[in-house]
């Protein structure tokens, strides 16, 4: 076996920092590497930059040995090029998944490993382009975290750099510095960030910031607090003690909260028919002993009907965007001075169906049909931009969010209640005889979103399943447990892909129970 | 371009005695300089894109020097100017990226290694080989084989570089051979420090200019010429080269005690061979190894007798040689043979045949070298433990983690002017079918990459319309070829639009034209106008080299008119016209912009100027998360966050402040008809009067009626 030499340590110090494209990660290696140089440490750095992968994640591998060369004597330790499982002695990772992934490839070791990440998340492109929600769960990440190292500082960074104004690159050095497992002082670190004279000034406030966030001097401000976001009405009182009155505690959230949104939407009198709804969906819900389900049929019912009844029109639309809090949410989300004035343009294009949503039912139903027969016709918008600041651009959407009066006289308006009813009778048949069934039909309409074509590709996409595995299936025997099974996998395959390869292909496999129509057997 | 190293280039005027420290590109450059070169050259592309760079920066520096720095439009441009060194004594260097480059400069190389050279000639590759690398996986060692140059592979310590630079440019004098000196990426970006030697200055350069003519014909590559320099190269300059190698030592052998085995390897993996030992603990921090090592820096052409004195008497011989074919094991092996010597060769085995040599395939493979050869006394179990606690954690980990954590595919930039493209291109496609989509070598490239998935075939740098040819006439519908700018100037102007004009192919070319060649790092272009920062008598339009050469059917269109560019499309593919019919899609590069426009824009706010801020963004009340747009565009500054509607469970789309405003997302909703819930937004930065007086008024007519609503009870707000 081979010793080195008495009095120095048998090998040098591993790093690697793994950022995305656009975080500094470089720049933060450099600040490193210089300040082991200002230490008079031997040191050495290396990456992958991906000059021509702009988006992915980029590495920095530094490697530093922690006696001067004065004390070296011209000796000079073996440096490596990559980093290598079981021999890091810290980690450092701008966002949550890149610790994840340092983990999977075996950088993280409990007997020498410190991990430094910042827990927020930065989708990638699979996660963010999913036709529904398929967000990686960050949780079993933290927890490997804390089995994999031999100790982890891990907390959300960006929250930090945006309470504070400061870069995340910065925000790390601090934190390296400041867990004190590098030999090098802060003073060094700083020294680094002037040496390097990229944004010196800003870049020490964001040292100082980590810093003072590992010795426990900062803390993060909690997040406020989620309100509802859907006002208050007169009247409205009376139904939002119904809500939390009536309905058990594990739906009594969802329940109340859809009372708002639907009185926001149209009226105090809409959100009476929507509890009215949700009182027969809890009857049939306790009826099918529900309480030893946590009400689930409830709850689940009680968020897709307030979402269904609150359909997104031109009305609701042109309401929503009018709003006094839009605009101040637009000016902060754009990072507006007070003295800046803001103009914002939508970009709206509405086509035959969404003014025939706005006729009454036979008119609607007649120019849909009309629409329908020629191909310019679906193909036909008009496109509009509003400039929703400007008096008269204000003024358009005004006028139509005042629409809200005739929105129950509208041929969109019958169509959907005529959905919503047959949704509602499947769901509460389907109790009876199995619960799983129940759900699966309830939380159906999550396909039902979006607008103009995504709306029409999801509210077919609704249809066919419904009509195809709840609808027949619903008040009849057969095998619950399996449809229920059989719903579930064409809601997810119905959000597989655009195109609706997944969905065709999976409807043409299952078999539809042979079952009479609904109406003929009742 | 990308970066500059204005700043760097002063270490390269450090003097004798002076310590250098800096990346590993940098300390060539310094060598080059330190050896006295009269010109220099290359083709951009990683890992060597700096090396470019740092010669554009340092332009005046050389100029003190004399010394030439030409931008060569292709590899084997710049290869061609080792021409200068056939028949005169002067020095040149040039750099590209391998093996792609080096399959270009072939014919050249070919000529100038027959020829053979007077003056020494250096050729830096950068070897793109493995993590990080954005091209097929070959090596470039055949190409040193077959060409008879001397390819050397230098262990990554910056003295020990720039020592085998200065040494290369001797040895290629010696044996009249140009040499190829290869760098993997981390050897190109790895920090380090040497003890500079002063800059020379070459006998011969602009200084002091060449007189008279070299006429001499054995030196020129047609028969019967060619027979004398093949037999030159094999028995005159190969066994030049043998010797040199001995005599100066360019290999290295370290010494260990345990005498029964061994390691021969390529120089550029020493670092990781003594790591991976130090790790097994047959190593110190120093280096100092118990098994004896010999580090080829030559790795073409081998040194029999040094090969022979290493291997005989040991029981085993490890061979550590990155990727496939295994030239150097095979050829140890053979050389064994010959001289009788009995050593085991061990190397693909142990370690695999494809793929880089990380870390861990490192560490495996010499503990299993180790483990299958049982070395004189060595204690196998602390090995085998090292190698078992890497799989147990990372076992751990996949399990702890549940999942595989999601890929990272690349993608085009926050506001890339290509990718407005690619969504005209899917829209199109939603029109009239699915085209076949000839692919090219680019940013671009990323189009074959989710959200976009669109691109059938790729075949090579300016190859997309070329690469058509076949296809084409054969394919039902009108298909689709792209080109980059800069594979148009690379080769894509003769082997595609010239080959597609003369044949009459009928066919759609779209040339995304951002001004750059941005994927290496934004160099300039010959049509390159940077915003107009580039004397325009200087710029050569692509639309007049596509006119001189007779195409007909020209149309230019800014990018990011999603719906113009996608009738475009529509058009060109469905036309009765019949030929080539090519969309100039013009936009620059935003990358190049933005570093163009940031200071301009932080100077005019500095001085109070009106400057107008365009973002986007999205109503998180209006959208109900199907994330169409995102499948649309992929802008990295286009995400999703989870949906603050407490009912609602699919995330919302939103725009990070990333954004620069570039309207694709706008323009993609309205052309794709999407949804309502972008909006742009237009933020007046130090608003003079008007701006104040405007905004006051419009605030208070709208709040008139928005006062008017809630006081109808309509709604009263949130929070209220």
């Amino acid at each position: 076996m081979s010793t080195t030499p008495e009095g120095f340590p048998g090998r040098t110090l591993a790093l690697v920092i793994s950022s995305l494209g656009g975080e500094g990660g470089g720049v933060l290696a450099d600040w490193v590497v210089k300040a082991a140089e200002i230490e008079n440490y031997p040191v050495q750095s290396t990456s992958i930059p991906g000059v021509a992968q702009r988006t992915g994640a980029t590495t920095y591998y530094i490697e530093m040995y922690p006696v001067t060369h004065d004390r070296l004597g011209g000796r000079s330790p073996v440096m490596a090029m990559y980093q290598t499982p079981g021999n890091m002695d810290m980690v450092i990772c701008s966002e949550l998944m890149e610790a994840g992934r340092a983990m999977e490839i075996g950088m993280v070791s409990p007997d020498r490993t410190t991990l430094i990440a910042s827990t927020h998340r930065a989708y990638s492109i699979l996660e963010r382009s999913a036709m529904g929600d398929e967000l990686f769960d960050g949780e079993d990440v933290l927890k490997a975290a804390d089995a994999l190292s031999k100790r982890s500082i891990l907390f959300d960074m960006e929250r930090l750099c945006q309470q504070t104004g400061v870069m995340i690159n910065a925000v790390l050095l601090g934190v390296i510095a400041g867990s004190g497992e590098l030999p090098i002082k802060p003073e060094s670190f700083e020294l680094a960030i002037e040496k390097a004279g990229v944004a010196a000034k800003p870049n020490i406030k964001g040292f100082r910031t980590g810093l003072a966030y590992v010795r426990g001097e900062l803390q993060l401000d909690e997040p406020p607090e989620e309100s509802s976001r859907w006002g208050r009405r007169a009247n409205m009182d009376d139904l939002l003690e119904a809500a939390g009155r009536d309905f058990p505690p594990e739906a009594a959230a969802i329940v109340t909260e859809g009372v708002r949104r639907v009185v926001d939407y149209q009226s105090t009198s809409y959100g009476s028919a929507y509890l009215a709804r949700m009182a027969a969906v809890l009857d049939a819900d306790k009826a099918a002993d529900g309480a030893s389900r946590g009400f689930k049929l409830t709850a689940e019912t009680g968020r897709y009907l307030a979402l269904w009844m609150s359909y997104e029109d031109i009305i609701r639309v042109a309401d929503l965007k009018s709003r006094p809090e839009r605009m101040a949410r637009v000016r902060k989300e754009v990072g507006a001075k007070d003295n800046e004035p803001v103009v914002v343009t939508e970009y709206l294009k509405p086509g035959f169906e969404e003014f025939a949503s706005v006729m009454p039912p036979a008119l609607g139903r007649a120019v849909m049909n009309w629409r329908d027969q020629k191909e310019w016709r679906r193909d036909f918008h008009f496109a509009m931009r509003v400039k929703t600041n400007s008096f008269f651009g204000f003024f358009r959407l005004w006028m139509l969010a005042r629409m809200q009066w005739w929105r129950p006289r509208t041929y969109r308006f019958a169509e959907e209640q005529a959905g919503i009813g047959a949704w509602l009778d499947a769901l509460r048949d389907a109790s009876a005889r199995n619960y799983d069934l129940a759900v699966e039909i309830a939380e159906l309409p999550r396909l039902r979103k979006g607008y103009s074509d995504t709306h029409q590709r999801g509210t077919a996409n609704y249809h066919r399943i419904f009509d195809a595995l709840a609808a027949p299936v619903a008040g009849f025997a057969g095998d619950g447990a399996l449809q229920a099974c059989a719903l579930r996998a064409a809601r997810e395959a119905a959000l597989a892909d655009e195109e609706g390869k997944a969905l065709d292909q999976l409807l043409g496999q299952t078999q539809i129970p042979a079952q009479q129509p609904r109406e003929a057997a009742e | 371009m990308e970066r500059s190293f204005t700043k760097e280039v002063a270490l390269l005027r450090k003097g004798k005695g002076e310590i250098f420290e800096g990346e590993g590109i940098l300390a060539i450059t310094k060598a080059l300089l330190q050896s006295g070169v009269s010109y220099v050259g290359g083709y951009q592309g990683a890992p060597v894109s700096h090396l470019m760079d740092v010669m554009v920066d340092s332009k005046e520096l050389l100029a003190e020097y004399g010394i030439h720095a030409e931008m060569c439009n292709s590899e084997a441009a710049a290869c061609a100017m080792l021409g200068a060194s056939i028949n005169y004594p002067i020095r040149g260097a040039v750099v590209w990226k391998s093996t792609v480059g080096t399959n270009v400069a072939a014919d050249a190389l070919s000529n100038v290694a027959s020829s053979g050279v007077v003056g020494g000639s250096l050729i830096v590759i950068g070897e793109d080989y493995g993590e990080g690398a954005s091209i097929i996986q070959e090596r470039s060692h055949a190409f040193a084989m077959k060409s008879q140059c001397w390819l050397l592979d230098p262990r990554p310590d910056h003295t020990r570089i720039v020592d085998l630079v200065e040494d290369a440019f001797d040895m290629s004098e010696a044996t009249h051979t140009p040499i190829i000196m290869e760098f993997r990426i981390r050897a190109c970006h790895v920090t380090g420090r040497f003890e500079c030697r002063d800059n020379k200055q070459a006998k011969y350069s602009s200084k002091n200019p060449l007189q008279d003519p070299v006429y001499n014909l054995d030196s020129f590559a047609l028969p019967p010429s060619t027979y004398l320099q093949e037999k030159l190269k094999i028995e005159e300059r190969y066994p030049a080269a043998i010797d040199f190698i001995r005599k100066h030592k360019l290999n290295e052998h370290f010494d260990g005690k345990q005498d029964d085995v061994g390691i021969i390897c390529q120089g550029g993996l020493f670092n990781s061979v003594t790591r991976g030992l130090q790790q097994l603990g047959l190593a110190d921090v120093f280096g100092e190894a118990d098994i004896p090592t010999l580090c080829l820096n030559v790795t073409y052409p081998l040194v029999e007798d040094e090969v022979i004195a290493f291997c005989a008497g040991k029981n085993a011989v490890l061979v550590v040689e990155e990727g496939w074919p295994n030239y150097i094991e095979e050829s140890i092996n053979s050389i064994l043979r010959r001289a009788d010597v009995n050593t085991t060769i061990v190397g693909k085995g142990p370690f695999p045949k494809a793929g880089e040599y990380q870390a861990e395939v490192m560490l495996k493979g010499l503990a299993g070298f180790l483990e299958g050869v049982v070395p004189r006394g060595m204690d196998l179990a602390p090995i085998s433990a090292a190698v078992a606690a890497i799989d147990r954690n990372k076992a751990q980990a996949a399990e702890l983690l549940g999942a595989p954590i999601p890929k990272r595919p690349p993608g085009f930039c926050t506001g890339c002017p290509e990718r407005p493209v690619f969504s005209a291109l899917a829209l199109a496609q939603r029109d009239i079918g699915k085209v076949h989509i000839a692919a090219d070598v680019g940013c671009h490239t990323f189009a074959v990459l989710p959200p976009f998935n669109m691109g059938n075939s790729m075949v090579g740098y300016g190859l997309g319309l070329a690469s058509s040819a076949g296809i084409a006439p054969n394919f039902g519908k009108r298909t689709v070829a792209i080109m980059g700018d800069g594979g148009f100037w690379h080769n894509g102007l003769s082997t595609g639009i010239g080959g597609a004009m003369y044949n009459d192919r009928d066919q759609v070319l779209i040339i995304l034209a951002n001004g750059y060649s941005s994927a290496t790092g934004q160099q300039y272009l010959p049509s390159t106008t940077a915003g107009g920062s580039v004397d325009v008598d200087t710029v050569m339009p692509i639309e007049n080299a596509l006119k001189g050469l007779g195409v007909k059917w020209i149309r230019k269109q800014h990018t990011y008119q999603v719906s113009k560019m996608r009738k475009l499309l529509r058009e060109a593919l469905t036309t009765t016209e019949k030929g080539l019919k090519v969309i100039i899609a013009e936009a620059e590069c935003q990358i190049a912009k933005q570093r163009r426009l940031r200071p301009l824009v932080a100077k005019a706010l500095a001085a109070g100027d009106r400057v107008i801020r365009t973002r986007f963004g999205v109503d998180e009340d209006t959208c109900t998360g199907d994330h169409a747009c995102i499948r649309l565009s992929g802008c990295p500054s286009l995400t999703v966050k989870p949906n603050p509607d407490k009912l609602r469970k699919d995330p919302v789309t939103t725009v990070m402040s990333s954004c620069v405003g570039c309207g694709l997302c706008g323009e993609v909703s309205d052309a794709a008809v999407l949804c309502p819930s972008f909006y742009k937004a237009d933020i007046v930065q130090n608003p003079g009067i008007h701006d104040r007086a405007l905004d006051r008024a419009r605030r208070m007519g709208i709040g008139i009626l928005q006062g008017a609503r809630s006081n109808a009870g309509i709604n009263a707000g949130a929070g209220q």
